[in-house]
């Protein structure tokens, strides 16, 4: 199943998103979060999502949702020298993508299709 | 021709509501199938096989949900949803 990475600033931010989406997708997705500086405190490391990625990887490939501004950054940043094409940083809401991409990984849709699916979640309403 | 198509109703069980983990159970077993379906609740209606649309119906515990489904496979979707739904559990 293709693995999910959910970055953000705050390490809170991104296991508790990360905790919900699981639940959602079920057993078999990788729902990994990478989040908060070392020692503490908010900021984002390349390293922790790198390590995310890696613990997300299954073969089929990884979306990457982030939350704003230099978390996305440092996502960019890491994947122009890494990126082989089976990691996929979206351009999504970070609640709303990561619940439809894991959802679609849970039922063992491809790389594209998930990629789509946290990129449609933009136009959702919530109610 | 034409495809085929179907309609049932059936009711969340009394203390389930369609929040997140049962919706996910729901679209992921909608999504099993080639037909396109649809939930309606109380006049709302969204795709079964996307989540986010799924979850902003809102249906609450004992909801009556029209199932629908257009495409070959419709009766065995329907057939499958009505036992996912009615089997939900909190």
């Amino acid at each position: 199943m293709v693995g999910i990475v959910l970055v953000s600033h705050s390490f809170e931010l991104a296991h508790g998103l990360a905790a919900l989406t699981a639940q959602v997708a079920g057993e078999g997705v990788r729902v990994e979060p990478a989040g908060g500086a070392p020692g503490g405190g908010l900021g984002t490391t390349g390293d922790d999502v790198w390590a995310a990625i890696s613990r997300a990887e299954n073969g089929e490939g990884v979306v990457v949702l982030a939350d704003l501004g230099s978390s996305v950054l440092t996502v960019r940043h890491l994947l122009e020298g890494k990126a082989n094409g089976h990691i996929k940083l979206v351009d999504a809401p970070f609640v709303e993508g990561a619940i439809a991409a894991a959802v679609m990984a849970g039922a063992g849709q491809e790389l594209d299709d998930v990629v789509r699916a946290a990129e449609d979640a933009r136009g959702a309403k919530k109610f | 021709m034409s495809a085929i198509r179907k309609e049932v109703d059936v009711s969340m069980p009394p203390d389930v509501a369609l929040h997140a983990r049962p919706a996910g159970l729901f679209v992921k077993t909608a999504m099993r199938f080639e037909s396109r379906v649809t939930v309606g609740v109380e006049g709302k209606a969204a795709d079964a096989k996307s989540i986010l649309s799924v979850l902003a119906l809102g249906a609450t515990g004992g909801t009556r949900l029209t199932l629908t489904a257009e495409g070959d496979d419709a009766g065995e979707a329907l057939e499958l949803l009505s036992a996912c739904v009615t089997g939900l559990v909190e």
